[in-house]
């Protein structure tokens, strides 16, 4: 028997209060938080959003943050959701640094971006907000200013992202690597994306009437809100009563349209119909939908039919909570898990503001909050665009037997034979405890020769510190109608995954799975250029579009007509690493038997000068390049496999005894396979922790061939894959005076990230 | 009217980024969605700000795109008419 996963605590800030209480009251009340702007500086009054009530320096000033700290919005309001969770959930230190915190977002710091844009490109005034902008700093403040977690992530699909957030919290709890996981998202309404959503001319000019005939579209909202999810038997013995339980989930792509939903919903049925699967429910379980419910003509006309063809005639009660927050984009998937809870917990109905016209083919939603049935079971949707669409389903803590942990006490009488807290006898997946997967095809396009492994033999050595992708021709992959609207990033990753499915004759993955540390910079930067030189006028919406991480992605799954499990990481340096380490999960659990992980980054002019500030690019040595690679990974082995992966594990600011126990469980290596940059400080001090860590092991580098980038990692595993495979090792990855490797069967690969993120992972044949 | 369509060829394909084709490929009866030049929602966008910037004309409906971008004779007919600059 499964685990089950409580959730013992939560935190929510939006425009309908700032902690559970406000939220519930105004749930209660029936009072919208949707009105006119007041915080957000544009010339786009016309539109009414759900905006928080403080002001930025007022969440500084609640949270104690110094003045002059670097602060953006969308972390300030992750941290107040934070705190009440923890508080709630009564999470000590020592409880916090053994456990996970997962976070979506895909604003991340944009709301400084773009406020100091012009400061970036042509002062120093505001330099600090620089390394703040992407996502994964964001979600770094979020955790840093709570304590020390084991480690963090941050998931980018859109307007799904928190939702899919909780989904992986799940899996990392289901495979017992935490006992603890704190999932969430949080996302501030910015100038950027309200022009962006305004481009696709879907934003209402009234208050937003989900479900309605005469809907015209959504209204922006803007918060945060976190979970924290336990295993059972870790609430038990810390005697902390669940709140609910996380009974399943279901991720799925729409595969039909980057900002469009198909017409018979046919993700959103998926998703939605592996959820009720997951948790072993069928439709007339569900007592309750929170639908996504945006408001567009669009999605509710989807998600209608989607829920007509789960349901049928005995449709449970829906409603679109969007009514009262306004559309909070990444964070509505944790948002709207928290009004679920509060629904099972006082057995209401949230209803759905501002309906009253029935739409032909719609659902008719709520709008009556006395339930005619107790509500045991709920399900929660989020779908984000690129088709990134996932559905949770939440349970009444009692309706689970086992669960009936008392209040203040320290034991369960029914629980004892289900609750071990012996380790992960709930791994349901693969027999023998097996846990190896093969790299069946790795492929890149970088600055060396692209889908091409010539480098082994002849590498290309650069000595400028920035060089472009040397890009391949695209038509043999990508016809030209395709192509016409795609970034160099998109042609560059559509065609290493491709090649990589080709290589592996693995047509359709189980999971497609994208780590990307800025997405494609390129139209973000067209887009804010735009802002800052011409204003709110005429924006285009096809930067906006291919600005949001998940574009990359949802683009391999559009354009192999996958519905597969879809989700991108946009966490930095570890962005690859975070989409490894979610395939890794899920193929332990049994749940995927193959994933094709990308990792996707480009380095624009403009962004390489901005990183050179930070000191993160421009070092001596060091050559700032592009990536776009692609590992297909499968639970069996193929004969053209490259090598299997053995162990692989993420930690965030581990102390000496937790490296020294991860070193311990690598053992003996023949290499270790360094993520070393160049020769300046930064190198020699991660080169002497390594050799600390692993003495006698040699030290081996691939950035001097593949240089650096956001997604360098999978480079290295990508490298360190074929150096193994064709058993030859090229002279410039040696390091002088850290050895060279006597056999090439074992090598850890590496990543030390500023002294505070580190994955390990090691490859072998 | 002729230089009218003959400019409007050259800003589609221009704001579409169709690489591949010159003004003569197209059609001026031919539809622009669909069959036809085969484009998109986010084609229609991106003409709707075309107009917009062009010749002035602000569509508040995504939906009146459909009858506008028929063609290009249809096009450059409606922008006859409705231009502001």
């Amino acid at each position: 028997m499964r685990e089950p996963i409580l959730i013992t605590g939560m935190g929510i800030v939006s425009a309908i209060g700032l902690n559970v209480a406000e939220t519930l009251a105004s749930l209660k009340a029936e009072r919208s938080g949707i009105g006119p702007l007041r915080h957000l500086k544009t010339t786009h009054h016309e539109f009414p959003v759900g905006e928080v009530q403080l002001t930025t320096d007022e969440m500084a000033e609640r949270l104690n943050i110094p003045v002059g700290q670097p602060r953006t919005r969308t972390a300030l309001m992750g941290m107040m959701a934070l705190d009440q969770a923890l508080n709630q959930a009564q999470l000590t230190t020592d409880d916090i640094a053994r456990a996970a915190l997962i976070s979506g977002t895909t604003v991340g710091g944009m709301d400084m971006s773009e406020q100091f844009y012009t400061d970036f490109l042509t002062n120093d005034s505001h330099n600090d907000y620089i390394s703040q902008h992407d996502c994964g700093a964001c979600t770094e403040s979020i955790a840093d200013h709570a304590g020390s977690f084991d480690s963090v992530a941050t998931l980018s699909t859109a307007c799904s992202s928190a939702a899919n957030a909780i989904i992986n919290g799940v899996n990392d709890l289901r495979c017992g690597r935490h006992e603890i996981a704190v999932v969430g998202g949080s996302e501030c309404i910015t100038k950027f994306h309200l022009n962006g959503f305004n481009s696709l001319m879907i934003l209402d000019h009234e208050t937003c009437r989900p479900f309605d005939e005469t809907r015209a579209g959504l209204n922006l909202g803007e918060g945060a809100a976190f979970l924290i999810l336990e295993t059972a038997s870790s609430a038990h013995r810390r005697g902390v009563k669940p709140l609910a339980v996380i009974e399943g989930y279901g991720n799925a792509c729409d595969a039909f349209h980057q900002t469009a939903s198909s017409p018979e919903g046919e993700g959103a049925f998926l998703a939605m119909k592996e959820a009720l699967t997951d948790a072993g429910l069928t439709p007339a379980d569900i007592d309750y939908v929170n639908a996504h419910g945006t408001g567009t003509p669009n999605n509710d006309s989807s998600e209608s039919h989607a829920m007509i063809r789960l349901f049928g005639d005995a449709m449970p009660p829906v409603s679109s909570t969007k009514s009262f927050t306004g559309h909070t984009t990444s964070a509505s998937g944790s948002i709207e898990a928290v009004i679920c809870l509060l629904a099972l917990q006082e057995q209401f109905l949230p209803v759905n503001l501002g309906w009253q016209n029935q739409m032909p083919d719609g659902i008719t939603p709520v709008i009556d909050q006395t339930p005619l049935h107790p509500l045991r079971h709920v399900l929660c949707n989020s779908f984000g665009f690129g088709g990134n669409d996932s559905s949770l389903v939440l349970g009444l803590a009692d309706s689970t037997p086992s669960l009936t942990v008392r209040e203040g006490a320290e034991c369960v009488e029914s629980a004892e034979n289900t609750l071990s807290t012996e380790s992960a006898p709930f791994i349901k997946g693969r027999a023998g405890g097996e846990s190896s997967v093969y790299l069946t095809a790795a492929t890149q396009i970088s600055i060396q020769e692209g889908l091409s492994e010539a480098w082994i033999e002849t590498p290309i050595i650069y000595d400028e510190p920035y060089v472009r992708s040397l890009d391949i021709n695209f038509k043999q992959w990508i016809s030209p109608a395709e192509s016409r609207r795609m970034g160099k990033l998109l042609k560059r990753a559509l065609a290493s995954s491709l090649s990589a499915m080709q290589k592996s004759g693995m047509e359709h993955p189980d999971a497609v799975i994208t780590g990307t540390g800025l997405g494609c910079i390129e139209n973000t930067e067209i887009l804010l250029t735009h802002l800052c030189e011409e204003g709110e006028e005429n924006c285009k919406p096809t930067p906006f579009m291919q600005s949001t991480h998940n574009t990359i992605s949802s683009l391999v799954s559009i354009n192999t007509h996958s519905h597969a499990y879809n989700a991108t990481y946009a966490h930095k340096e570890a962005s690859f690493d975070c989409a490894l380490e979610d395939a890794w999960r899920q193929m332990l659990l049994g749940r995927i038997r193959s994933a094709l992980i990308g990792g996707q980054d480009e380095m624009t002019p403009m962004y390489f000068g901005l990183l050179c500030k930070t000191g993160y690019l421009g070092n001596p040595g060091q050559v700032a390049g592009e990536a776009a690679v692609s590992v297909m990974l499968c639970t069996e082995p193929t004969p053209e496999a490259l090598c299997k992966m053995t162990y692989f594990k993420r930690c965030y600011r581990p102390t000496a005894e937790t490296l020294g126990t991860v070193a311990a469980e690598v053992g003996q290596v023949d290499a270790v396979m360094t993520s070393v940059s160049g020769t300046g400080a930064v190198t020699e001090s991660h080169l002497r922790e390594a050799a600390r860590l692993f003495p006698s092991t040699p030290l081996l580098q691939f950035k001097s061939i593949f240089g650096e980038s956001y997604s360098a990692y999978g480079l290295g595993i990508y490298a360190t894959a074929h150096v193994l495979h064709r058993q030859h090792l090229p002279e410039a990855m040696l390091i002088p005076s850290y050895g060279r490797p006597s056999s090439l069967r074992r090598i850890l690969v590496l990543n030390q990230i500023s002294g505070k993120d580190y994955t390990f992972a090691i490859l072998e044949i | 009217m002729e230089e009218l369509i003959s400019q409007l060829k050259e800003n589609i394909i221009e704001v579409l980024n169709l690489e591949e084709m010159s003004p003569n490929d197209i059609d001026n009866d031919a539809p622009l969605f669909g069959e036809g030049l085969g484009l998109d929602s986010i084609d229609a966008l991106e003409l709707i700000v075309m107009m917009e910037k062009e010749y002035g004309i602000k569509l508040k409906n995504p939906a009146e795109g459909k009858e506008i971008f028929k063609s290009i004779n249809v096009m450059a007919h409606y922008i006859d008419e409705h231009r502001t600059k």
